[in-house]
This record gives C-alpha cells, sequence and structure tokens, in this order.
C-alpha cells in the first residue's frame, strides 16, 4: 500500500531528487500538484503537500519575533518524515509553494534559489490574462518551465 | 498544572505502578469463590484499591510523612511471568475488535469540520483509547529489568474443606510452583507471606475454622494468620445494588449476579482484611525494606571514596561480560538493589529517594552498556521528575533518552551480535555464514520486538505527559514515531496521534486527516475494517469542500468498497456516488470507480433510487419548459421565437389592446386569484422540456429511461372550497356568485397506480460519449385537468442506479421561457393549471421554400387542421413581413401559375386592388363565414414574394376562437415561424435623364447584372406602373441579348423611352421570370391596350400575353414595396426610382421661354422673359436659392457637360452597379445635349440678368413653382443663359413618414445651357 512507507520507514532510497512541487492557494485549495517520481504516488504526494499545510499555517500565526523574518517569504522545511523532506515557501498573495524531495541534505540555498525561479514561473503563469485566478494553473508553458527548474535543482550551486 | 497525581497519566501510574501482591490458594478456595462467579483474585480485587487510606510512612528519612491513596495489585504466581507475546497479541486484537463493534454502531459523522470541534474534548476523544494503552502497559509487566512488577508479599490461601490445612500452606509455596522470577535469581526469593484461611460458611460451622486458625498461628506466627468468613448468604439472592465487581469482570454477563452469597458483613470482613494487610503488613514491610537497603547503599555507593571506588570497578569489569543485554544483574547485586530501592520509594510515593537512587543507577548501566535495564531506569526518572512535577525538560529529556535507548538497545544488540559473528568466523566458509545470519536475524528479531514493546510502553507514557502539559504536537509526533512492525497497533497509535492534532491549539486538521487516513489504512491491514471505515469517515469533514479531489476520491472510494465487504451496500453506495463524477481521475480510475459503484448496486439487488447522483451532469440552468396555453406554437421553430415578438405581432389581432392580461382579467371571476399568474396549459397537449446532459467523465456511459417526474393533483381551490368555503374566499367574495369552474376532481399523487392513465410521460434513451453534451427534449401530457407540477428528472444510469434531479435545486438559474414577465416564485414556474382538453388548430404551408432567389414569386398554400371535435371560427392571420407573405383570394387556390397573372382582356383593371388595405395593415380577416371544423382542414392560398435577399425570418400568426368548450380559454392563437434565405438573383438599375429641351420625354437606361452564381433567367418584361406613362424599346432585345437569356454573372443595358409628364413618382417593373417555370405558360391574347406601358424583353416572336402587373398579387406586392421604400435599393423586380426630369437630384428645373428674338437694336435694351419651372420631387421640404451672375469670368467653374449628371451630395434611387461604372461617361455624353465647346467658349457676349439676382422660395414636397427670370442683351448673338446656381436644401417633414430621408441634405447645381438667338430686326421694321 502506497502509506506503508512513510510509516514504515521502509528504506527506499531513490536517486536523491524532487519528488514534487506544489502550488497552493490562500484558501489552500491545490492549485497545481506536479510529481517528478515514476511511481504512481501521486496519492501519497497530494497527503504530504496537504498535511504540510498545517505546518505553514503555524509558521505563518506564529513567527519568528525577530525583524527581518517578518518579510521573508522562504518558510524552510516544513516537515521531515522518514523519507523526504518538506519545504515551504509563502508569497505576499499567501499562495504557497511546496517543494518535497527525497535529498535529505539540501542546502538550504539552493532552496531558496529554486523557490526564487519557481516564483517567477508562477507569477508569468498567473500573468497571462487568460488565467482565471483562484483556479488550477492548467498553462503547458509553466509546466514545461517547472520541470526545467526541477531539473537543475542543486546543478547551479554546484558550478 | 494540577496535581501530576490526578493527571491522566498520574493516575495511570498510581495504578499500575504499586507493589504486587502473589496470591497462592488450593482448589477448595477456588470453588467457594466460584459460587459467587468470581475467582479469588476478582473477589479480592475490588478491596485493594484504597483512596483514602492515610497511613503514616517513614522511609529513609526520619521525617514520616502520610500516605492517601495506595493500591494492591493481586496476581496468581501462574500469572506472575512475562505473558506470552501471542497471547497478548490476541487479547489486544480482541479488545480492539470489540471496540470497533461497539463504536461502529453509535458512530454519527460530524458533517463539518466546525461541528468537529465545536464538541467537548472529552467527547471528541473515544474513551477506548485509555483502555488499550492499559492493556498494551500491562504486556510488558513482570520484566526483569524493572523491580516494580515483582511481587512484594506472597498471599496464601487455603479454604477450611482443605485436609490439613497447615501443611497444605507449606506445600502451596512450594518452589517448583514459583514464578522463574523467583527461581531465576531475579529476585529475592525470601518475601514476605501472609497467610489466610478462607471459611466458607455454607460448608459448616464457623468451630471447626476457628480451630484451624489456632493450629496455624502456631505454625507460621500469630500476626501472619488470619481468618476470612464468607458465602454467609443461604440463598443466594443477594443483590449488590453498587457491584464493586463489574470493573474487573468484563467478560461478565449482564444476568449474572455478582456476589450472591456474599452479605454486607462479608463484604466488611473481605474489605477490613485487604486493608489489614496493606496498612499492617505490606507497608511497613516495605518502610523496613527501604530503610535496609538505603542503608546499604549509603554504605557502598555514596561517599566519595565509593565513587570513585565503583568507577574503577566497573572499568575493570568492561571487557569481561558481552551479551547483548548486557551483564546479567542477580537480585543481590548491588545495582538489582538500588533499583528495587528505587521502586519501592516510587510505589511509597517518597519520589525524591526513588529519583536519587535511579540517577544512582542510570550511570551505573550506562557504563556497563545495559541498554534495556539503563533504558528502564531512565523511564522511571522521567516518570517521577513528572510525577515531581519538577524539571518538565528533564522529564522529557528522560522519556526520549529512554524513548531512543530502547530502540537502540535493539540496534546495539544487533551490532554486537555482528561483530562477535566478524570475529569468529570470518576463516569459516559462506555457508556457515549464512546460517549465522539466520540465527543472528532471529535473535535480533525477538529482541528487536521486546525493545520495541518497551519503547511503545515509554512512548505511551511519554505522548500522556505531553497531552497532560498541552504539546499535543510533540504527543502526536510520539504517537508517530511508536508505530513499529505491528500494523494493528500502529493503526491505533496513529489514531491516537491523529486526534493529538486534532485538540492541538489551533486544530492541525490537515494532519488529522492524514492521520486518520494513514490509520485507517493500517487497519484495513489487520482486517479491522470497522475501524478503518470509522477512520476514513472521520476524515471526510476535513477534505469536504475543498479541491484536493485526489484525497477525497481516495477516501470516499475506499469507504464505498469496505462498507460493501461488509455487505452494508447502501451506505456503500453513498460513497461511491461522490467519486462517480470525479472529473479529473485517469480514465482507467474512472472506468474502476464506475465499475465498482455498478457492482455494489447490483449486489444490493434493487434499483437504487439516487437524488443527487452526479453522472451525467444536469445543467439546470438550461431547463427550458415550453408550453401552449392559448398560444400555440406550429412547430419547435416557432416555440424558440421571442416572446416579446410575438406579442408585438399579435398586438392589434387579440381581442383587447391591454394585450397581455387582459384575457385573465376578463376571467378573474372565474379562475381562482392564486391562479391567475400561474401558468395554464390544456389537458392532452404536451409540455415539452429541454434538458442538458453532460458526461463529465471520459468514459461512455448510457443513459436510460430518462423522463420527467411529475405530479398531478386536482384543484386544492376545489377541495379547499367544499371544505371550507367561506373562509377560503374571504377577500373573493364576489368570485363566489359566480362559482367555480368544475373540474373532474382526481386526487392524485406518485404512488398513485393510475398515474399512467392521467399522464403520459415521454421516455428517452440516449449514450454519452466522454464529455459529450446533449439536450434532449421530455414531454409530459396530462389527460385530465387539474394542477400539474413538473417535480424534477429521473434517469437510469447503465440500467442500474436510478438518479433524480429535483428542479426546485437551484432556482435562481432557471429559466421558463414562456413565463410571463411578472416576478414570481420558481416554483409556480413549474405549476400548471391543467384545463378542458381544446381544440387546436395545426398550421403548415406547403411548399414553402428554404431557398429561394430574390424577386421570386409563387402562389403557396396554408393548411389548417383542426383535429378537434369543435369547430372553430373568426380566423384572422397576421405575417410579420407582408413584402413576402400575403394572403390571396380563397378562389386563386386552384388558379393556374403563372398563367393567372397574364393580361386578360376581360379584367378590370380597377378593381384588382381590393386586399390593399388589409395587407398594408398586415392583418388579414378570413371571410366571416369561414370556420375550420372539426376534424377537417381548411386551406387557403398565399402570395409569396421574395423581395429582398438575405436570411429572412417570416412569422405568421393566426387566430382563432372557439366558443362554448372553456370559460377560460375563449381564443387561441397559432404561431408558425419561417426561416428563408434569399438569394441575390439580378441587379436591376436604372438611370433616367431628360430629354434636352423636352421636359416630358426621358431617356430610361436599365442596366441587369445576374448575381447568381450558376442560375439563368430570361427578361421578360418591363413595364411602368401608371397609365399615363408609354414606354419604347430604342431598340430591339434581340440586338442586344441575342442569347435571350442571361446567364450567371452577365449583365445587360438597355435604353428605353418615356412620354408623357405628370409630376409623380416614376414606379418602373420588371417582370422576370425564371425560364423553367415560364416555359410551362402558353396564352395567345394579346396586349391591347391603349397606351404601350409594357415592352417585352423576351424573344419578339413569343406572342405569350404580358403579365398584369395592374392584377392582384403583382400590383399588392407592388404596394408594399411602396410603402416600405427606402428600406432597401437592391429591390430586384419593384425598383422604385425617384427621379425628376432632369437630374437625379430632388430638385429640377426647366428654364422656358423664347428661344429666337428678333431685336431692333436701335433701342440699346433687349428684354427677355424667361421662365423657370422648379419642380421638388421629393417628400422634403425644399428651399431653393437662385444665385445669377452676371460675368462669366465670376463663374470660374468649367461649365463642364457632365455637371448636370454629376451627382450632387445625394442622390436617391440611383443603385450603384459597379460592372458598369465604365460604360456610364458614355451614357451620360450619349444623354446629354452634344454642346460644341468651341461654341459655348466663342459666344459668350455680354448679357446681364436683370431683376433680383438672387431668389429664394421655399417648396412644398412635391410641388412645382416658376419663378420669372429677365435678362437684358445688349447685342444681337448666340447666348448661353447658364450663369447661374441653384443651391437647395432639403429639409424633412417631420411626420415620420419618410424615416429613410431623414437626413437633411443639400446641394448646388449649375445652371445648364439655354441657348437664345438674339438677331437684329431692324429690316422688318
Amino acid at each position: 500500500m502506497f502509506l506503508s512507507e512513510i510509516t514504515a520507514g521502509a528504506k527506499i532510497r531513490e536517486e536523491e531528487m524532487i519528488v514534487c512541487v506544489a502550488v497552493v492557494g490562500h484558501q489552500n485549495n491545490p492549485l497545481y500538484i506536479q510529481s517528478f517520481t515514476d511511481a504512481d504516488d501521486a496519492l501519497k504526494l497530494h497527503h504530504i503537500v496537504h498535511c504540510s499545510l498545517d505546518v505553514v499555517d503555524e509558521r505563518v500565526n506564529n513567527p519568528k519575533k525577530s525583524g527581518p523574518t517578518l518579510n521573508e517569504t522562504f518558510l524552510g522545511l516544513l516537515y521531515p518524515t522518514e523519507n523526504y523532506k518538506v519545504y515551504g515557501y509563502l508569497t505576499n498573495t499567501k499562495v504557497k509553494f511546496i517543494l518535497v524531495t527525497t535529498d535529505l541534505d539540501v542546502r538550504d540555498g539552493d532552496v531558496r534559489n529554486f523557490f526564487r525561479r519557481f516564483h517567477a514561473a508562477y507569477v508569468d503563469a498567473v500573468s497571462n490574462p487568460f488565467h482565471v485566478p483562484g483556479k488550477k494553473i492548467t498553462s503547458r508553458t509553466f509546466a514545461d518551465r517547472v520541470s526545467t527548474i526541477v531539473q537543475s535543482f542543486g546543478l547551479s550551486s554546484a558550478v | 498544572m494540577a496535581d501530576p497525581a490526578s493527571t491522566p497519566l498520574g493516575k495511570m501510574l498510581l495504578e499500575e505502578i504499586t507493589p504486587v501482591v502473589m496470591v497462592l490458594c488450593t482448589p477448595y478456595v477456588e470453588e467457594s469463590c466460584l459460587k459467587n462467579g468470581l475467582s479469588l483474585i476478582q473477589l479480592l480485587s475490588p478491596f485493594c484499591d484504597f483512596t483514602n487510606i492515610d497511613v503514616p510512612v517513614r522511609t529513609a528519612s526520619d521525617q514520616p510523612y502520610r500516605l492517601r491513596k495506595f493500591k494492591l495489585r493481586l496476581f496468581y504466581s501462574s500469572d506472575i511471568r512475562q505473558p506470552n507475546l501471542e497471547v497478548a497479541k490476541e487479547r489486544l486484537k480482541k479488545v480492539i475488535t470489540h471496540v470497533g463493534e461497539k463504536n461502529f454502531v453509535e458512530s454519527s459523522d460530524p458533517s463539518q469540520v466546525n461541528n468537529l470541534l465545536s464538541r467537548p474534548e472529552s467527547e471528541m476523544l473515544p474513551s477506548w483509547f485509555q483502555f488499550f494503552n492499559k492493556e498494551l502497559v500491562r504486556t510488558l509487566s513482570f520484566s526483569d529489568h524493572e523491580a516494580f512488577d515483582h511481587p512484594v508479599a506472597c498471599l496464601l490461601v487455603v479454604s477450611s474443606k482443605d485436609d490439613e490445612p497447615v501443611n497444605r500452606f507449606v506445600d502451596l509455596f512450594n518452589t517448583n510452583k514459583l514464578p522463574s522470577l523467583l527461581n531465576d535469581g531475579a529476585m529475592d526469593p525470601k518475601i514476605m507471606k501472609h497467610y489466610l484461611l478462607l471459611h466458607d460458611n455454607q460448608d459448616g460451622p464457623f468451630n471447626k475454622a476457628t480451630k484451624l486458625l489456632a493450629d496455624m498461628r502456631n505454625a507460621f506466627g500469630q500476626n501472619d494468620c488470619q481468618i476470612i468468613c464468607f458465602n454467609s448468604s443461604q440463598d443466594g439472592k443477594i443483590h449488590h445494588q453498587d457491584n464493586p465487581w463489574a470493573s474487573f469482570k468484563s467478560d461478565a454477563l449482564p444476568t449474572e449476579n455478582l456476589g450472591c452469597f456474599l452479605n454486607l458483613d462479608d463484604l466488611n470482613e473481605i474489605k477490613d482484611f485487604m486493608q489489614e494487610l496493606s496498612s499492617k503488613h505490606i507497608i511497613p514491610y516495605m518502610e523496613q525494606k527501604i530503610r535496609v537497603l538505603n542503608q546499604q547503599v549509603s554504605a557502598t555507593r555514596k561517599g566519595f571514596r565509593n565513587q570513585i571506588k565503583n568507577l574503577w570497578w566497573r572499568k575493570g569489569k568492561e571487557d569481561t561480560i558481552d551479551t547483548p543485554n548486557g551483564p546479567v544483574y542477580t537480585f543481590n547485586s548491588i545495582e538489582s538493589q538500588i533499583r528495587i530501592l528505587g521502586d519501592y520509594a516510587f510505589m511509597l510515593g517518597d519520589y525524591e529517594l526513588a529519583l536519587s537512587n535511579y540517577r544512582l543507577i542510570s550511570t551505573d548501566y550506562k557504563l556497563d552498556k545495559a541498554w534495556k535495564r539503563y533504558a528502564g531506569v531512565q523511564e522511571m526518572m522521567g516518570l517521577t521528575y513528572f510525577l515531581l512535577d519538577q524539571s518538565r525538560k528533564d522529564a522529557e529529556y528522560c522519556m526520549e533518552n529512554a524513548f531512543n535507548t530502547y530502540l537502540n538497545s535493539v540496534a546495539a544488540g544487533i551490532e554486537e551480535v555482528i561483530m562477535r559473528i566478524h570475529r569468529t568466523n570470518l576463516a569459516k566458509s559462506s555457508a556457515c555464514d549464512l546460517l549465522w545470519m539466520g540465527i543472528v536475524a532471529c535473535n535480533s528479531l525477538k529482541l528487536g520486538s521486546a525493545g520495541r514493546r518497551n519503547a511503545t510502553r515509554c512512548g505511551i507514557w511519554w505522548a500522556e505527559m505531553l497531552k497532560t502539559r498541552d504539546q499535543l504536537k510533540e504527543a502526536a509526533t510520539v504517537y508517530f514515531r511508536i508505530c513499529g512492525e505491528d500494523t494493528l497497533h500502529s493503526a491505533v497509535m496513529l489514531e491516537q496521534a491523529s486526534f493529538c492534532y486534532l485538540l492541538s491549539k489551533p486544530p492541525m486538521l490537515h494532519k488529522y486527516g492524514f492521520h486518520l487516513v494513514l490509520s485507517g489504512d493500517h487497519y484495513k491491514k489487520c482486517d479491522q475494517i470497522k475501524h478503518a471505515i470509522r477512520t476514513y469517515r472521520s476524515a471526510i469533514p476535513v477534505y469536504k469542500g475543498t479541491t484536493w479531489s485526489l484525497i477525497k476520491d481516495h477516501v470516499h472510494f475506499h469507504i464505498g468498497q469496505w462498507y460493501a465487504l461488509l455487505g452494508m451496500y447502501d451506505v456503500a453506495v453513498t460513497h461511491m456516488l461522490e467519486v462517480l463524477a470525479s472529473t479529473h481521475q485517469s480514465k482507467t480510475t474512472q472506468e474502476l470507480f464506475l465499475r465498482d459503484f455498478l457492482q455494489i448496486v447490483q449486489k444490493t439487488g434493487k434499483t437504487f433510487e439516487v437524488l443527487k447522483l452526479q453522472l451525467p451532469v444536469i445543467n439546470i440552468s438550461s431547463l427550458k419548459v415550453i408550453f401552449e396555453d392559448q398560444r400555440t406554437n406550429a412547430s419547435a421553430a416557432a416555440a424558440s421565437v421571442k416572446e416579446s415578438l410575438w406579442r408585438s405581432l399579435e398586438e392589434d389581432m387579440i381581442p383587447s389592446s391591454t394585450a397581455r392580461f387582459n384575457w385573465l382579467e376578463l376571467q378573474s371571476k372565474i379562475i381562482p386569484r392564486k391562479y391567475k399568474e400561474s401558468n395554464i396549459c390544456v389537458a392532452g397537449e404536451a409540455l415539452k422540456v429541454d434538458i442538458e446532459f453532460k458526461n463529465p467523465l471520459q468514459i461512455p456511459i448510457s443513459v436510460s429511461s430518462v423522463s420527467l417526474m411529475c405530479e398531478l393533483s386536482a384543484n386544492p381551490e376545489e377541495d379547499a372550497n367544499s371544505l371550507n368555503n367561506e373562509v377560503q374566499n374571504n377577500e373573493d367574495r364576489t368570485s363566489t356568485s359566480y362559482g367555480y369552474v368544475f373540474f373532474y376532481s382526481c386526487v392524485l399523487h406518485d404512488d398513485c397506480r393510475d398515474i399512467n392513465s392521467c399522464l403520459i410521460l415521454s421516455e428517452v434513451d440516449f449514450s454519452l460519449e466522454g464529455g459529450e453534451t446533449t439536450v434532449v427534449q421530455l414531454t409530459v401530457t396530462p389527460r385530465i385537468e387539474g394542477i400539474l407540477k413538473i417535480v424534477g428528472v429521473k434517469w437510469k444510469l447503465s440500467s442500474a442506479v436510478v438518479g433524480l434531479c429535483n428542479f426546485e435545486f437551484n432556482p435562481v438559474n432557471k429559466r421558463v421561457v414562456r413565463g410571463r414577465r411578472k416576478q414570481h416564485s420558481p416554483s409556480s414556474d413549474l405549476k400548471f393549471l391543467v384545463i378542458k382538453s381544446l381544440p387546436r388548430l395545426e398550421g403548415f404551408i406547403h411548399s414553402l421554400p428554404e431557398k429561394t432567389y430574390a424577386g421570386d414569386l409563387r402562389p403557396l398554400v396554408l393548411e389548417l387542421s383542426n383535429q378537434s371535435k369543435f369547430p372553430v371560427k373568426n380566423l384572422k392571420m397576421k405575417i410579420s413581413n407582408p413584402r413576402f407573405l400575403y394572403a390571396g383570394n380563397q378562389k386563386e387556390l386552384n388558379a393556374d401559375f403563372p398563367a393567372c397573372l397574364k393580361k386578360k382582356m376581360n379584367v378590370e383593371k380597377s378593381g384588382s386592388h381590393a386586399n390593399v388595405n388589409k395587407t398594408l395593415q398586415n392583418l388579414f380577416h378570413f371571410p366571416e363565414d369561414i370556420s375550420v371544423q372539426e376534424e377537417t382542414s381548411l386551406s387557403w392560398p398565399l402570395w409569396f414574394h421574395a423581395a429582398v435577399r438575405g436570411n429572412i425570418p417570416l412569422y405568421i400568426t393566426i387566430y382563432y376562437e372557439m366558443e362554448g368548450v372553456s370559460s377560460i380559454m375563449k381564443y387561441r392563437t397559432l404561431r408558425m415561424h419561417y426561416n428563408l434565405q434569399v438569394l441575390p438573383s439580378l441587379d436591376v438599375s436604372f438611370q433616367l435623364s431628360t430629354r434636352p429641351s423636352r421636359s416630358q420625354e426621358f431617356l430610361l437606361r436599365m442596366d441587369v447584372v445576374n448575381k447568381t452564381s450558376s442560375e439563368c433567367f430570361q427578361v421578360h418584361q418591363l413595364s411602368s406602373v401608371g397609365q399615363q406613362w408609354e414606354i419604347s424599346l430604342l431598340q430591339p432585345v434581340d440586338s442586344i441579348l441575342p442569347s435571350q437569356s442571361l446567364f450567371a454573372g452577365q449583365s445587360l443595358s438597355c435604353f428605353f423611352m418615356l412620354k408623357h409628364s405628370p409630376v409623380d413618382l416614376i414606379i418602373l417593373k420588371i417582370s422576370l421570370q425564371d425560364r423553367r417555370r415560364s416555359s410551362t405558360s402558353e396564352d395567345s391574347i394579346p396586349s391591347l391596350s391603349h397606351i404601350q406601358s409594357d415592352v417585352r424583353l423576351g424573344p419578339q416572336d413569343n406572342s405569350e400575353a404580358f403579365f398584369d402587373v395592374s392584377s392582384s398579387p403583382l400590383a399588392d406586392f407592388h404596394d408594399c414595396e411602396r410603402s416600405s421604400q427606402g428600406m432597401s435599393s437592391q429591390v430586384v423586380i419593384f425598383l422604385p426610382l425617384r427621379s425628376s426630369p432632369s437630374s437625379m437630384s430632388p430638385i429640377s428645373w426647366l428654364v422656358d421661354g423664347p428661344r429666337t428674338i428678333q431685336h431692333n437694336f436701335s433701342a440699346p435694351l433687349c428684354e427677355v422673359n424667361l421662365k423657370m419651372t422648379i419642380t421638388n420631387s421629393s417628400d422634403a421640404i425644399a428651399s431653393v436659392h437662385i444665385n445669377t451672375f452676371d460675368s462669366p469670368s465670376s463663374n470660374n467653374q468649367p461649365i463642364d457637360d457632365a455637371t448636370t449628371s454629376q451627382p450632387p451630395e445625394h442622390q436617391s434611387g440611383w443603385s450603384e452597379i459597379p460592372i458598369v461604372n465604365d460604360t456610364k461617361i458614355i451614357t451620360t455624353e450619349a444623354l446629354t445635349t452634344r454642346v460644341p465647346k468651341s461654341l459655348s467658349l466663342e459666344s459668350v457676349p455680354h448679357y446681364i440678368w436683370s431683376g433680383t439676382s438672387s431668389t429664394k422660395l421655399v417648396l412644398q414636397p412635391r410641388s412645382t413653382a416658376e419663378i420669372p427670370l429677365q435678362i437684358c442683351v445688349f447685342t444681337p448673338g448666340i447666348y448661353d443663359l447658364s450663369n447661374y446656381v441653384l443651391n437647395w436644401i432639403l429639409t424633412p417633414v417631420d411626420d415620420g413618414e419618410n424615416q429613410g430621408e431623414a437626413n437633411k441634405s443639400s446641394g448646388v447645381c449649375q445652371g445648364y445651357p439655354y441657348y437664345l438667338s438674339v438677331l437684329e430686326s431692324n429690316f422688318k421694321d
């Protein structure tokens, strides 16, 4: 079953990579979820993304006291499960970006960089006059761009 | 925080970590106890819990303190061992299953997340978790690494029935039967013993027992022996109100009367005994033991010297002991003694002492790498910290440490084994390796599971501790970490975790849902389907209303499947319904969903009626109801026409001018007021409802038996009336005198068995491909009068499930086509008053072409048929577009066409305009005597003429009345609607030019172009309307058009001469006939009219008669065209030309005067009087301004020949034909006078205009004025009198008749040449 891996901590170490990225609207409605695995684990990833929203809410509602973090969009590591790490990012319009990766030691800079590029792609996608705000993002260009960003994840810092 | 002891964890600890008393008894004892339905321990257990004992205790310190709460745990010696793993598991499983059964039945689903949270916490959290946790903890009791489960005392019980009780006591404490704990050296076998003699009063007198007691006292000591007499009640009828054993015998049947032989004295005796045992024996014993142990520990371990020694000693023995569990400690090792000291202190509530000892021992165990013991001590430290309510951080740290150590001890053990394998077996063969590995794996598994279980217990306590401190999120994490390989336990832990998330502040609902789903999944794996369903169902509110459809579908689909497994198909279906219309799923998933759904439905064995079936999707906003009251439609096309259009068409036809509600107002006395605004339909006539169905899936679905759901009931007004006439109609009092319409009363409801005879419902079957949308028309035909209500629609999906859809669902979007304009409730839109069957005319126009060419003229037949039993009369017809269609005479019905249009000698021309007035008003009255009798039909001729090209809608309304049938409806209208496509045929344009100096003769140029793509036309005839005009060809047609027919794209120009000149409109008419049709007619009567107003354009040798343009249909259509002048400039047959004799401008003039004058120039001045006749041929008032100027040089504009024919700003009547543009110049040249330029230039002698140089006048529409002009000539010569300019401005008349010319127009015209010869006349004088 799909869920067993989460709890039993099965040691299926896939190639360390991003397995899922998601855009979640300000009402916690999914706008875009794309998994990058071959396995049929869409449901599992949906669950993980859905779950991490709780942590996003928590972070938003109890911000750290210090000043600089007030406008910080990057939420950091949200939800370490045994196999995955979930990172979050919150835009000014309360749209959340979620990144699920199997890479267990990710550099913060990489993730920040990823989210910055992802955000740019998202802004371009919703600037499309044919995009209905609050509806799912169906743009093919956006999907292509996201997969490019995902593929280049971690490479940029290595250079 | 409250007192730690009163928290759930505190209570649990005080219950679970208490002194254990080992019970040894003889079979007779058990036998006596079982009379009450209880075992000995069950009998005693209720009295072991002392909540208010208040015993002074003095442990290590000198200061005594009072112990309030105390509890003893009693166990048979056989139970004092580590429980069998399988048995324990089985028991836990039973517990869960039991709970599952119980909760499943009483579970009620909160539908909303908010509801979920609004309930009190205690209600939210299932109580069985506590119970389960306790059971789980108990499976780990009597472990050798902790001392609190080790028996503190031993209770030996012998019945007075036993032979030689004293010997029995000795036998009982036989080492062979004692638990392994005591035998294998894990604990001190020398424990406190207490001897109890049990006397059953039913077995005999008390005396014998007392004697036995004396023997016992002699043998075992005075204080340690006691006697209890019980079963004093003889009849066993004692019923205990507040049954103390209930909680200790969970599997007792409710009928079982526990303790039936025990009377109050017996109970008191037992109670006293237990209290004495604990307060006088066990507690003092423990106190003493603590003191002794403490002294020992102090001596060996306390103080700096001892510590150093200890450290050194431990270092020394490090390498010697090498087992996975660390070193083996016997009861008399100092480590075990410290542990016992700590546990005893803990049990007696001296937590400080316990803590200090735990601390002491934990470092030792750590150094010894006795991980399990170390973890156990850490665990206890954590709990002690908690109970002391000190340093939360320390408590948590200890718990976490313990938890991790338990888990790691497994790993550490495995690691060590592997190390050893490596050390010893490097040289061995690989086969040996494998064997070893197998053994190692087995070992580690066993160890692992034990360690895991210990970790589980530790985790439960840890989580409880966090929960007590409101750290629910952390508690949830702990629960999550507890999850191990035991799926069932994991499931329970996950469920507990989910509740932690729910109860945390703020609630973390996403995680709550997720953990519930996880938990359900685990339950399912252990076949705990009911639990699985319960957890999944609890998760539903979390996902409800969100767009996380993948998750939602998963949850619903599995609930559905699981319910189906349980055989609860009804519920299963409701859940499966949720996933049916999952558009986002892949095709295979959709197929799976649908297939499973249908399977489940099949298993239910009945056809399901589902109110909210999402498959197919019904677009309620597309709902369209078409019904006929007094307005009936001949075709579906007519029904789709806007009501306002019909209304305006029918306005002056239906009885009153205030058309809309009038018929209702008239009958308001008859129809109950309530129904004035409801719709009316007629029995026997079908109501049509259009609904749109959409398949949201990618897979095809089949839908069958789609039909409307309707209710037909008798008029409730009538029923109420019969019951309470007065009250009902208070406000309507006047109406009662008129009485009500009598309805045949037939109360019908849904379940009425003869509903079929009253309603006829159509059924439609169709199948939808993936994503397809279709509009279905459903009909319902009421057979009897009453109130008909369209409730909804139902259909059958895959012939298994019946879907219902109520139309009231979303009333806002509903659109009723025929709804009155007034706003009324949507329910009344679907409510109809069915009235008695009425005649209804069917109308049809035969052979009306769909596509035709402009100018086509043909007769048609309108057929009206009456299927009913009643005649209708007083027919009227109105046609929206009389230019296209008008009613003919009945006698024309069988006339030969087109021969009937030809001129006949004996026809009175003036008499044929009878219809003009009628057609102009668009309203045609059928003759009074015409009526459509029952079951007959009426045919009536119509004339059709395609006047304008384009797509032309034709609306025809036929009004008819029926008498004596219904008082509600006196008349009806039949609406017909046709759409025509009129293609261009011939383009005809005319240009009219005056002949120079003859204003009564005109040259007419006609250009004809065949605009069709393939058709070939033959031009027959050109006629002028109005008999004053004579028209003749300038050259024979044969020379222009030898082929005699006009092929596609071909053009033709002809010139005609027109004579006569009343100042009036000239209407030119060309009759065109398609060659194919005209060839059929042969008529040889020659035209003999006085004036030649027709010109034959066809073959000259044809002796056919001319078409009579003044006869009925042609003249009528001509009138129509006239009345709609200006609307079109592209009329083919009838081309209206507004023309004046001289030019195309609305203002024309003619300068008249002498052409030659002889004058004696001895008198220097020669005055010539001229007359200018100005004609305004337009419908507007013209103001004309004539400017004359004397000097030709002042007019710099060259006096061009073309100026006169150059159009001014506005030109009407000329239809532009680009094709002939190039020939235009030629024609204008041909038509105007050819004045040699040289002449005009050379002979410009001087003359001056005398009289006014500027004249202004206003001309009424279509009027003529004369202006005198005068010039003075000084020398003889030829003069061109064109030195003047006419300025004209047209002001439209404001009577609204000339909408087409509403624009103000103006123009400037140069004077045209007028040559005057002045001769010298000297000689004549």
